[in-house]
């Protein structure tokens, strides 16, 4: 049995959620969708990086060790990279951590995400945490 | 479902609290003082402590100050966080004062009441033991993938003898083929043994990191909990691991936390597994590809093997033995120059201080080991990824082969088993 796989009984439960947003994308996307007023759930901390690429894989571990219920890191799309190839490295790193560590520990792997939210895409950084927040709320607190 | 709602019952009640406070008596005194009164500052400890070569660590000027009423000043300081713990100071004490001991109860203390993060002092951003805290959890359980699992080895989840596997398979997010060890300490086994061998999914961590390197006794004795329930649970005799830490942990801190530990389960380190076998005449060796001319190679002996064991408990001149026994198959066995107790640190335990200075300790290290052989042989995950990391950045270990035990010695058992097998058939 892994965890939360009871639903049901997260009603009025509100999510911890921690936000790695990079400085030249997303962060700016999620200042866009508050500039054109955009709703989305209040659940998220937003922490600003120069570049996905600053993500280490050990950031999201403690997020979660201290109390995080899901874990998004949102950068540039590929391509896009203020530093050119930062977030490549994002991506890689990404599929590591889920195929070999998230996975085997027995966590759900929707817990952690990676997207890419670019600077004009205010409307789409708001449906992005909107959905993300969702799932979290189905899938429960990650500590009980 | 029932898992979940019971622990959340206990939680709420004082019991576990009180639980919890039991165990850690008895691995925590808080007194420091009643560690250290038989030194009689010989000073013996601040020259062999092998952290003294590379940077100012002096372990009986650090004793002194906490007879005479300094220990505020020591911990505060944050000093013994440097400590590498590789137990050279209690292998030369004559009063066997046991510094690393000390250390580690320090480093409780300092975290708990002076309220020290080590965050700088732990390797690889800490992702490793953040791991084994997360994994000590009560409502998370494991789901390791056994793709390492050779196919011809039959596994199970309940049987006699148990496989503990260890932290290798989440190792391999940054070293490449380290679970090669996994399979082939595996395959070693399944050819000795007949029946399928216990390899569980839902495997801890056994806790060593958090209990020597960063002082966190509660997830420690949360994840010996899980693992015992787990090897009750599995009906195990007979735990087989590969890893020396896990080796240590399993067999003298979890018999310190749990009375009856060692008259359940018999723990064995794959090498007294092998030089069992070999004893009771079930394995040979053999050499498929002898060459005229015999290979060198050479031991390294991780400190959990070699100091950090009873003295009563003689693995280290075991594994001489067999090696000493390959002579006639082609394999010339060269002493470093420093071996056994008195052989030198790979440079890192716990996951702490990787740095510039536990670096130059692994390379005189490899120096050494470059003299007495070009395959080295170690058996302690961790020393193949330390000594690893730094072959591949000097050329001039370039053609050094660093292997685990297991992967040594995989190819060169042969199984007797004429008569019982012609038993079989019939």
């Amino acid at each position: 049995m892994t965890e939360a796989k009871k639903e049901g009984k997260n009603e009025g439960f509100e999510p911890n959620i921690v936000a790695f947003c990079c400085n030249w994308c997303s962060y700016a996307g999620a200042d866009l969708a508050g500039v054109s007023r955009f709703q989305y759930p209040p659940n998220i901390r937003v922490i600003r990086v120069m570049c996905s690429g600053r993500v280490d894989p050990s950031f999201i571990m403690k997020a979660l060790k201290n109390g995080a219920d899901g874990v998004i890191v949102t950068g540039c799309h590929i391509g896009d990279c203020h530093y050119i190839s930062g977030n490549e490295y994002t991506k890689e790193r990404f599929e590591r951590l889920h195929s070999i560590i998230i996975k085997q520990l027995g966590v759900n792997p929707k817990r952690v995400r990676l997207e890419w939210v670019s600077a004009s895409e205010g409307k789409r950084f708001a449906e992005v945490i909107t959905e993300f927040t969702n799932d979290i709320k189905k899938l429960g607190p990650f500590k009980r | 479902m029932i898992i979940i709602t019971e622990i959340e019952k206990k939680k709420d009640s004082k019991d576990i609290v009180n639980d919890i406070d039991s165990y850690l008596s008895k691995i925590y005194d808080p007194n420091l003082r009643n560690l250290l009164r038989k030194c009689y500052q010989c000073g013996t400890c601040s020259g062999v402590c092998q952290l003294s070569k590379v940077q100012k660590f002096t372990p009986s000027r650090i004793i002194e100050m906490i007879l005479e009423g300094f220990e505020n000043r020591v911990i505060e300081s944050g000093v013994l966080w440097d400590c590498i713990m590789c137990n050279s100071c209690l292998q030369n004490c004559p009063e066997d004062v046991n510094f690393a001991d000390l250390v580690r109860m320090a480093k409780y203390k300092m975290r708990n009441i002076e309220d020290q993060n080590p965050e700088e002092y732990i390797a690889h951003k800490g992702i490793y033991t953040t791991l084994s805290e997360i994994m000590s959890e009560s409502n998370l359980q494991p789901e390791r993938t056994l793709d390492w699992v050779p196919k011809e080895c039959k596994i199970t989840e309940s049987g006699k003898i148990m496989y503990y596997v260890g932290c290798l398979p989440f190792f391999k997010f940054e070293f490449e083929n380290i679970d090669s060890i996994a399979t082939s300490t595996l395959k070693l086994i399944c050819q000795i043994e007949k029946e399928p061998i216990v390899v569980l999914k839902e495997e801890s961590c056994c806790g060593h990191d958090l209990y020597w390197g960063q002082g966190k006794f509660e997830p420690f004795i949360e994840l010996a909990k899980k693992n015992l329930k787990m090897f009750e649970n599995a009906g195990i005799s007979t735990i087989i691991t590969a890893c020396a830490e896990c080796y240590r942990t399993l067999k003298v801190d979890y018999s310190n936390l749990f009375e009856d530990f060692d008259k359940k389960f018999e723990v064995q380190h794959i090498i007294e597994y092998i030089y069992n076998s070999w004893k009771e005449n079930k394995i040979e060796f053999k050499n498929p590809e002898q060459t005229s001319e015999p290979i060198q190679f050479t031991f390294h002996d991780p400190c959990r093997l070699s100091r950090f064991l009873p003295k009563s408990n003689n693995i280290i001149h075991k594994v001489r033995e067999i090696f000493n026994h390959l002579e006639k198959i082609g394999y010339k066995f060269n002493e470093m120059e420093h071996s056994k107790e008195n052989s030198l640190c790979c440079g890192v335990s716990s996951w702490m201080n990787c740095n510039e200075r536990s670096k130059a300790l692994r390379y005189k290290r490899l120096s050494e080991a470059k003299a007495a052989g070009t395959k080295v042989v170690t058996s302690c995950p961790k020393c193949i990824m330390h000594l690893s990391c730094l072959k591949d950045d000097f050329e001039e270990f370039g053609s050094m082969e660093i292997l685990d035990f297991s992967e040594f010695l995989v190819n060169l058992v042969n199984v007797i088993d004429g008569n019982e097998k012609k038993e079989e058939e019939k």
